[in-house]
């Protein structure tokens, strides 16, 4: 079956393009009716070290109730702001309570923060940047006005007004409400991608061709936009756990005395316990780097994996 | 509760606009501290007395403080008057009378305030010759409209609600009559309703541009940024005040404002947070006074307040279980750096005021839970308690402790933070459990009676915010006020502490820990004295007097 | 031309209006009003009553926001009901900070996330481009107020090169100034550096591997020259959507910041008059930090369509 895309090599990037009849040989090796190949090259120890790692985590995050873990609420004032022993591997924070536990059952409220609205801001803001780019028009005008709604709104005011109506403070509650930040974010981050490659030569073509829009968006944009979707999904995953500690800060976030990155490094922060105990602040800063930088590199691995082509410099 | 950058404090109801950042934590909540009047002499665990100049005092150069929140305005009858607004206030006007070192109110702008013979009316004579920034002078005209305003001003009104009438008895005297003896007037006027403010500014209702009498005049003022203020040549006290100008920055957050004092940004800083308190102390590039023992009239408290008329804590037994469950040698020694102390009760330890025995009930978690396991029948089966406190990050991390305290006894207790605004509103109308709390500070008990009395302890809103009403402590109140011999007050308010011991709508912790601090080119900054040269009490409860300070060569 | 201003103009009318009223439904929904503020616990309900009518805020809500609508067009946007400074006088000090701010944060941010990535992405998933990553990825992960302290512990506190809080005018000398913004700059500029450094290099890449490229190569042009004539162009675009969103949600997100360093800008006034329930303070901020954020993010969509003319003018 003719797939117009693909009987244009000379213009589709990314999708099967013979730089040299070599490379023709080996893009064309795994086509077959149904679409492009899968990976071109093994992912390699570094993806899959770090996939596990970052599966641990979050392993350890919904396993937590049932771990061996003290309790991260037990206070216990005879061992205070101690550092790392054998009976609280992360040492113990200025109510004595166990950091290590802490951290682990505050990254279950934190990955979640992390993870979910970003998703869904992928889901739908990114589909809709998709098509609002490549389509414009009336629609996309009014997306655009609606996203510059949200998000030229000062959060804080709305969060505050959102928090006093809906009570209690809940991690649903909180996963909707930075979904519904992150949606207009990323629709507008992947629309401006979508421009950039809306007109370009092989879209063209493959719309001169008779290509629909489903297949142009999908065959042609999406494949050059998911680059820069994942770079700032990432981001987005990092920007929601820190803003969730700048609502700690403020007092809007997970009640305390449950736990989240976000509380505990604000905890850390406060009392002068950056002098007098910074493991508090350092533990929970210390696991959303790890976690940034395994997904990076998972991600940075896929997208290596995928792509046929070297740079040409 | 130890120290807290802000914490709701009677004066902190009204949660300026300005700094309610405080509530945010950010901010140093400050509070008006209306009819606060509390005196403390300088700690003496430091040698050398940090903060009083040795040697020929020098004239010139300017000097920039540090303080924990910003006030909203300048007119004593509308504004909330927090220690940073005391301070402010101590600037640009004068009270008319100051609290000396012995403890007693003496005539500062005023040049007498007498009372006849049963202390009903008291004539209060002015000082000669004194002038306003804007050259207006000081005279009884502009006195009894200073205090007529007081008066019908919903803010200070409640204060003076004694008073029945001023009248003016010649160009420098206002009588001011009372429906009731009021002993501890002359108290009154060195707080908050003592600051004289110039007649322009009387009509003019400006909270922006004061004119008063003070050391110090207006330059300008930016909200949350700075207050400058310069030298006022014609100061009535000849010789005062040494500096050229003074700058005032509010910075809420106390690290911030620690670090600044640190790295040089500014020359004098206030703070109560235990941990730089504890630090400056070693430091000896700066110099610090603390009111940590104080002997002249009573500290600013920590506690908590429990609402008499809000189940559960509105059963007796509940509220000693609580008192008993709360540890508050442990909570100070967790939070308070080894510089606060536990108090348990209205008065500091040297008071006469405080009883030998309160009857408070100390810590005692087997008779908690004794008591626990006695009330909950009649409260459905278990008891359970929201313990809430603004939005300060210290004193969540200490309600946290309480409350795991409280939960030991048996106590299901579920911490929280409110906001500032919706605070307020909820400990005047009574829509609480428990509340975290500071205040009483003061140079006279009487000056905490409205927070105390069974008068204002009902209807819509009420000031006595644990909505307590009891006949004997009502009328223990009653004597301390009108009477004059020193021995009834003393049991008066001893009776006082015994009551709120008896009835515990207070869960006390320790006294606040106000500390100012100096790098050591500034002097003096702590030696207020009187115009007949005896010695002020000074530095109190957050709360600076620029007046005696200035600088090394 | 003029279509495309005029439609971005219209759309700014649109969303400025839906921002007022979206402002002035949610501040006044929160519970309390300032006269807790103003009178706190010493009020009488008809003492309350009284000052909500001087304040005029005892009229119906659409009666209000009308009036107030009415008044921002006039150019007068109100004052605060408690220390009375007219909100003209409160944008005329807090905006000059966040401006500064915004530029100083964007300098620090561009200056070292472009030579970053440029150099990152030439090499991929090289020693050089592993360890940028990794910095910039802590710098993501290090919120303002961890790094915001830490930084004055350096460089206030031990170093004394800089202040640490406080805000001085332009006013007082270009020197000062600096000095003074220098440190909150860096803090807001972690979270932008690792943004634009990400964005421009997975752009860069995907650039790079274009067939031009090589063309250009064999033309005998020089690495640099290709960067930065044919390569840095096509490959801004997501930076610069990223970048109009960052910087133009600075006005009001630099709010940590602006708390730790003491400088009362938009994040801060807003935040502190939405706890004192200012109500005119609070509209009138925010209708102007929206309105920033949508004007600075349509000169970027317009700088988009100059980065490449084949992006149409939507």
């Amino acid at each position: 079956m003719p797939d117009p895309a693909h009987d244009l090599p000379v213009l589709a990037p990314n999708i099967g393009y013979p730089g040299s009849a070599a490379d023709l040989a080996e893009a064309t090796a795994g086509i077959t009716a149904a679409g492009p190949t899968r990976a071109r090259r093994p992912l390699g120890p570094v993806f899959w070290v770090s996939a596990g790692w970052v599966l641990f985590m979050i392993l350890l995050a919904v396993l937590a109730p049932v771990l061996p873990l003290t309790n991260p609420s037990t206070q216990n004032y005879s061992a205070v702001n101690a550092g790392p022993s054998i009976h609280h591997l992360m040492g113990t924070d200025d109510l004595g309570r166990d950091l290590l536990s802490r951290v682990i059952f505050g990254s279950r409220p934190s990955l979640v923060i992390g993870f979910f609205p970003v998703v869904i801001g992928l889901l739908l803001g990114g589909f809709a940047g998709l098509l609002a780019g490549y389509r414009g028009g009336v629609a996309d005008g009014v997306l655009n006005a609606v996203s510059f709604v949200i998000l030229a709104f000062p959060a804080l005011l709305a969060i505050m007004v959102v928090e006093q109506f809906w009570q209690p403070v809940a991690l649903s509650k909180l996963t909707i409400m930075f979904a519904v930040v992150a949606t207009p974010l990323l629709f507008r981050i992947i629309r401006a991608t979508t421009l950039s490659f809306a007109n370009r030569e092989f879209v063209v073509a493959a719309r001169a061709l008779g290509a629909r829009t489903n297949r142009i968006l999908l065959r042609e944009l999406l494949p050059n936009v998911v680059p820069a979707a994942m770079a700032f999904a990432l981001i987005a995953v990092a920007t929601a756990i820190v803003t969730e500690g700048a609502l700690a800060f403020l007092g809007l976030s997970i009640r305390l005395p449950n736990p989240s990155l976000g509380n505990i490094i604000n905890e850390g922060v406060n009392n002068n316990l950056l002098q007098s105990n910074p493991y508090i602040a350092v533990w929970p800063s210390l696991y959303i780097f790890v976690i940034l930088t395994a997904l990076n590199l998972m991600a940075d691995r896929l997208r290596s994996a995928f792509e046929i082509r070297d740079v040409k410099l | 509760m130890v120290d807290a950058a802000d914490r709701y404090d009677r004066r902190a109801f009204l949660a300026r606009g300005a700094s309610a950042a405080a509530a945010v934590g950010l901010a140093g909540v400050g509070v008006p501290a209306l009819l606060s009047g509390c005196g403390s002499s300088p700690s003496a665990t430091v040698s050398s007395t940090p903060g009083v100049g040795t040697g020929k005092p020098r004239y010139g150069g300017t000097v920039s403080i540090g303080l924990n929140s910003e006030i909203d305005g300048f007119l004593p009858a509308a504004s909330h008057f927090d220690n940073s607004g005391l301070s402010y206030a101590n600037t640009i006007f004068d009270t008319l009378t100051v609290i000396g070192a012995d403890g007693a109110a003496h005539p500062y702008l005023a040049q007498s305030v007498t009372p006849n013979s049963d202390k009903t009316v008291w004539t209060i004579t002015l000082r000669p010759g004194v002038t306003f920034h804007d050259g207006s002078p000081l005279d009884a005209d502009v006195l009894v409209a200073n205090i007529e305003a007081l008066r019908s001003s919903v803010l200070t009104g409640q204060a003076l609600k004694p008073v029945t009438g001023t009248s003016k008895v010649s160009d420098m005297a206002v009588a001011v009559t009372c429906s009731e003896p009021l002993v501890p007037f002359p108290h009154y006027l060195a707080t908050q309703i003592g600051y004289v403010i110039g007649m322009a500014q009387l009509e003019s209702q400006s909270s922006t541009k004061p004119v008063g009498t003070g050391p110090f005049s207006l330059v300008s003022w930016e909200p949350n940024d700075h207050l400058t203020v310069t030298r006022n040549k014609h100061y009535w006290r000849k010789g005062l005040p040494y500096l050229d100008g003074v700058t005032y920055h509010p910075i809420a957050q106390d690290q911030s404002r620690y670090s600044s004092l640190l790295s040089g940004t500014i020359d004098m800083m206030v703070t109560r947070d235990p941990h730089a308190v504890k630090d400056l102390r070693s430091n000896p590039a700066y110099q610090q006074v603390a009111d940590l023992n104080p002997t002249v009239g009573q500290p600013d408290m920590d506690f908590i307040i429990l609402n008499t008329t809000a189940d559960p804590t509105n059963d007796p037994l509940v509220r000693q279980a609580l008192a008993c469950a709360t540890n508050a040698p442990e909570l100070v020694r967790l939070f308070g750096a080894g510089i606060t102390q536990e108090n348990l009760s209205l008065f500091p330890p040297h008071s006469p005021y405080r009883p030998a025995d309160n009857g408070y009930p100390a810590y005692n978690l087997a008779k908690a839970k004794q008591l626990v396991a006695q009330a909950a029948p009649n409260h459905g089966g278990s008891i359970e308690i929201a313990l809430n406190t603004v939005t300060d990050p210290r004193l969540l991390e200490q309600i946290q402790a309480v409350a795991n305290m409280w939960e030991q006894a048996g106590i299901q207790t579920t911490v929280g933070q409110v906001e500032q605004v919706t605070f307020i509103d909820n400990l005047v109308t009574g829509k609480f459990q428990a509340y975290t709390d500071e205040m009483f500070g003061a140079s006279d008990p009487d000056l905490n009676y409205v927070w105390l009395s069974s008068t204002t302890a009902s209807g819509p809103i009420a000031l006595n915010f644990a909505r307590y009403k009891d006949d004997q402590l009502e009328a223990a109140l009653q004597q301390g006020r009108t009477s004059s011999d020193h021995a009834t007050r003393v049991a008066a308010y001893q009776e006082v502490d015994k009551r709120l011991g008896a009835i515990v709508p207070y869960v006390w912790v320790n006294r606040a820990a106000w500390s100012l601090s100096a790098s050591d080119s500034v002097l003096n900054f702590d030696n207020l004295t009187l115009p007949d040269g005896t010695k002020a009490v000074s530095f109190r409860d957050g709360i600076v007097n620029p007046t005696p300070i200035w600088r090394r060569a | 031309m003029a279509r495309y201003i005029g439609i971005r103009l219209g759309q700014l009318v649109f969303i400025s209006f839906l921002i007022s009223l979206t402002a002035f439904l949610l501040v006044h929904l929160l519970p309390g009003d300032p006269t807790t503020t103003i009178l706190g616990p010493y009020d009488t309900p008809s003492a309350r009553a009284e000052l909500l009518k001087q304040l005029g805020l005892n009229k119906p809500l659409y009666h209000q926001y009308w009036t107030w609508i009415v008044n921002v067009l006039h150019g007068q946007l109100g004052e605060a009901f408690t220390t009375k400074q007219t909100v003209s006088n409160i944008l005329a000090v807090a905006l000059p900070i966040d401006i500064e701010l915004m530029i100083v944060s964007s300098i620090i941010a561009l200056v070292v996330a472009i030579p970053l990535a440029l150099v990152s992405a030439l090499r991929p998933n090289r020693l050089f481009d592993r360890s940028s990553t990794t910095s910039t990825l802590g710098m993501l992960a290090l919120p303002p107020f961890v790094a915001g302290p830490l930084l004055v512990l350096i460089f206030a506190v031990s170093l004394h090169w800089v202040p640490a809080t406080g805000f001085d005018r332009l006013s007082a000398g270009i020197g000062p100034n600096l000095k003074s913004v220098i440190l909150p700059s860096i803090v807001l500029s972690f979270g932008s550096i690792a943004v634009y450094f990400r964005l421009l290099r997975a752009d860069l890449i995907s650039t790079l591997q274009e067939d031009f490229v090589t063309m250009a190569r064999s033309k005998g042009l020089s690495t640099p020259y290709i960067l930065f004539r044919h390569v840095l162009r096509p490959s801004s675009f997501s930076l610069l959507a990223a970048a109009g969103l960052s910087i133009g949600s600075l006005f009001s997100g630099a709010f940590v910041v602006e708390v730790l360093f003491q400088m009362p800008g938009v994040g801060y006034q807003l935040v502190n008059h939405i706890y004192a329930r200012d109500y005119l303070v609070v509209q009138g901020l925010a209708l102007v930090a929206a309105v920033a954020f949508v004007v600075i993010n349509f000169v970027a969509d317009f700088l988009l369509t100059v980065l490449d003319p084949r992006v149409r003018r939507a």
